[in-house]
């Protein structure tokens, strides 16, 4: 019988992490016959960028954008998911679904993965049935709400009391006799958008890039003054429904 | 949780035409639970200098009793007042020497600098907590509230702002910083300096 | 658990501090003084680490003592305030801190005003017109957020400080037991039963 001399087994651990975080900002401003929902296009890990265009905001039906921020394989993965549902739904009901039922199925489907769930913040924008603009912001796991607007994403603490102060018009008094408007003009929403971005792009690393703003317009409304706007295209199939555009800027890429 | 949120608070300056503003909220903390809603993080060191004193409160005693020796020490020797460039350095070296331990405070600084020609030139300065100076152009920021303080402020912030616009711009861009901080708050103070006055003004804000 | 408050009113300070003293899960005393007087007209409510409280608290009696009797005069409030947080913020950056809380409140008898300290170990130091230290604290603050009236005669500020104790005895899951009520007003130092 030989003793060979064995080393004692050290305990081993081994770890994989499912998640990364893929920076970026989205933001999403709903008006009275509009919705703007909009994201910056640099996609990084840590310190590197990994493309400087990974778009975030996309069309789910003729009225409803999703933009989604966080784990950028998640969210691909998820608005994938999405659009399958809608599909399925367009064979049954032979219509697209409605924003409000977007909302609740994005709900619905992200809380089933409770346990393990897409490591993504989502903001819908679109029309609603009633054909008012809208904006419902969700949590990771599907907590959900619908509001004027919402930032979220890396540079969501830089953007959100920004909003709060030029969109709900926190801390300002309203001259005597007069309101605070429940609604901004598109052109004026857009210019926040842009300043809103400029400055996260200015102030937080892992926004720049590019710019991609989606401006979803109510049945029959007006162009607003969106045909000045520089780098737009439209992207409506229809002729006799709401109607939808894309703005593509460019931000800073340092 | 970080010692620098132990108590929260927030300090933010900036630049106008010919002025200067520094503002801070008037929370103490005790982690979550407030304690003092009339705690002063920003303290006078000359007529024409105000320095903004975010992080663990004992510290922003001590600092402020510190400078203000300091300072006193420098009147005396020098026979004249301490210009804001000088004091920043003083502020810088004073935090670097206790490189390996800390006081736990992030200044901030206002101040009016006198010009070769008798005229005065807006200064203002931050450091971190161990002294490493940052001489920004248009505003600097500090304390728990920093990142959105920075969002708000590169939203409205804009060159040659006079005093009194100077005063809103400031007051806007804490009031909604703030408000999205849960370690911030519970009141406001700021302060506007100008070649011949000081205007301070308690801000009627959230109390949240 | 350890609790203490304090309020100001007209030309007072109402101090106030249970009189346990517990070793981790066993009361060891139950009529413990925990409120000490510094000067003729101020007040100190310790509490924290048993060992360290009596020991700073005394530490810091015969300093305010020593002053008086260099000087024929008491230090005002807001100096030994400030003298007492010194002590505390030098003895964080030491060996061992010093881990004891205090409420100081004084009259200043050349203002001829009340004064309130809110100090912790960290040498944290804030002047109030309330503040509690301990559990109780977390009951008492809303409650004096509500009621306190910094011009409230001596019978009302009485009155409100019972609301607290009654608040933190009938929420806090582990009571304290009696306290110590001491008031300091334009006459100097004196005790109250509730």
């Amino acid at each position: 019988m030989q003793h060979v001399a064995v080393p004692h087994a050290q305990p081993q651990q081994r770890q994989f992490n499912p998640y990364s975080e893929n920076g970026g900002t989205i933001l999403a401003i709903a008006g009275a016959n509009f919705s703007v929902i909009a994201g910056d296009t640099r996609q990084s890990e840590g310190y590197s960028i990994q493309t400087r265009y990974a778009p975030k905001v996309f069309r789910l039906t003729d009225k409803a954008v999703l933009a989604t921020n966080g784990f950028a394989a998640d969210g691909n993965m998820f608005v994938k998911k999405v659009r399958q549902r809608l599909e399925w739904y367009r064979h049954a009901h032979a219509k697209d679904m409605p924003l409000r039922a977007i909302a609740r199925l994005i709900q619905t489907m992200l809380y089933a993965r409770r346990f393990f769930p897409y490591y993504v913040y989502n903001i819908l924008g679109g029309i609603e049935e009633d054909g008012s603009g809208a904006v419902y912001s969700f949590d990771p796991v599907g907590s959900y709400e619908r509001e004027a607007c919402r930032a979220a994403g890396a540079a969501s603490s830089l953007v959100q009391p920004f909003l709060d102060n030029q969109i709900y018009f926190k801390n300002q008094t309203p001259a005597p006799g007069t309101t605070h408007p429940a609604h901004l003009p598109l052109s004026h929403v857009l210019s926040l958008v842009i300043d809103s971005f400029t400055s996260a792009t200015e102030r937080h690393i892992e926004v720049g890039d590019g710019l991609e703003i989606y401006v979803v317009l109510a049945k029959g409304s007006a162009l607003q003054g969106l045909d000045a706007i520089q780098g737009l295209s439209e992207l409506t199939t229809t002729d006799d429904g709401e109607r939808m555009f894309v703005i593509r800027r460019n931000l800073k890429r340092d | 949780m970080s010692i620098m949120d132990q108590n929260g608070g927030s300090v933010i300056a900036m630049v106008g035409k010919d002025c200067v503003a520094i503002a801070s909220d008037l929370r103490l903390g005790n982690q979550a639970l407030g304690v003092s809603s009339n705690f002063q993080k920003i303290f006078p060191v000359t007529d024409r200098i105000y320095l903004g004193l975010p992080g663990l409160a004992t510290d922003v005693t001590t600092l402020k009793e510190r400078f203000r020796f300091r300072v006193n020490m420098y009147t005396i020797k020098e026979e004249r007042e301490i210009e804001p460039e000088t004091f920043a350095h003083l502020v810088s070296s004073t935090l670097y020497e206790h490189r390996f331990g800390p006081y736990f405070c992030e200044p901030v600084m206002a101040g009016l600098s006198k010009t070769p020609s008798g005229g005065y030139k807006p200064f203002i300065a931050a450091t971190d907590l161990i002294g490493c100076l940052n001489f920004a152009k248009d505003f600097v920021v500090a304390g728990t509230a920093s990142e959105k303080l920075f969002g708000v402020a590169e939203g409205l912030w804009e060159p040659d702002l006079e005093p009194e616009d100077l005063f809103e711009t400031i007051s806007q861009t804490l009031m909604n910083a703030v408000d999205r901080d849960a370690y911030s708050g519970w009141g406001c103070v700021v302060h506007v300096l100008t070649k011949d006055k000081v205007i301070t003004r308690t801000l009627k804000g959230r109390m949240d | 658990m350890e609790t203490s408050f304090a309020i100001t009113g007209k030309g007072y300070v109402i101090v106030a501090a249970d009189t346990t003293s517990a070793r981790s899960i066993i009361k060891m005393k139950s009529d413990e003084d925990k409120i000490k007087t510094l000067s003729p007209h101020l007040l100190m409510a310790y509490s924290g680490e048993p060992g360290d409280t009596v020991q700073f608290a005394e530490y810091v009696e015969r300093n305010i003592r020593l002053y008086h009797i260099r000087n024929l005069y008491a230090l005002r409030p807001s100096a030994s305030a400030a003298w007492i947080r010194r002590a505390l913020a030098t003895s964080l950056r030491s060996r061992k801190p010093y881990s004891v809380n205090l409420l100081v409140g004084g009259y200043d008898t050349s203002e001829h005003t009340p004064h309130l300290y809110w100090i912790d170990y960290l040498g944290t130091m804030s002047e109030v017109p309330f503040g509690a230290h301990g559990y109780g604290a977390y009951f008492a603050l809303s409650l004096l957020d509500r009621y306190h009236d910094p011009e409230a005669p001596l019978e009302e500020g009485l009155a409100t400080l019972r609301r607290c104790i009654d608040e933190v005895s009938k929420r806090l899951v582990v009571t304290p037991g009696k306290y110590k009520v001491k008031i300091v007003d334009k006459d100097g130092v004196r005790e109250v039963e509730l």
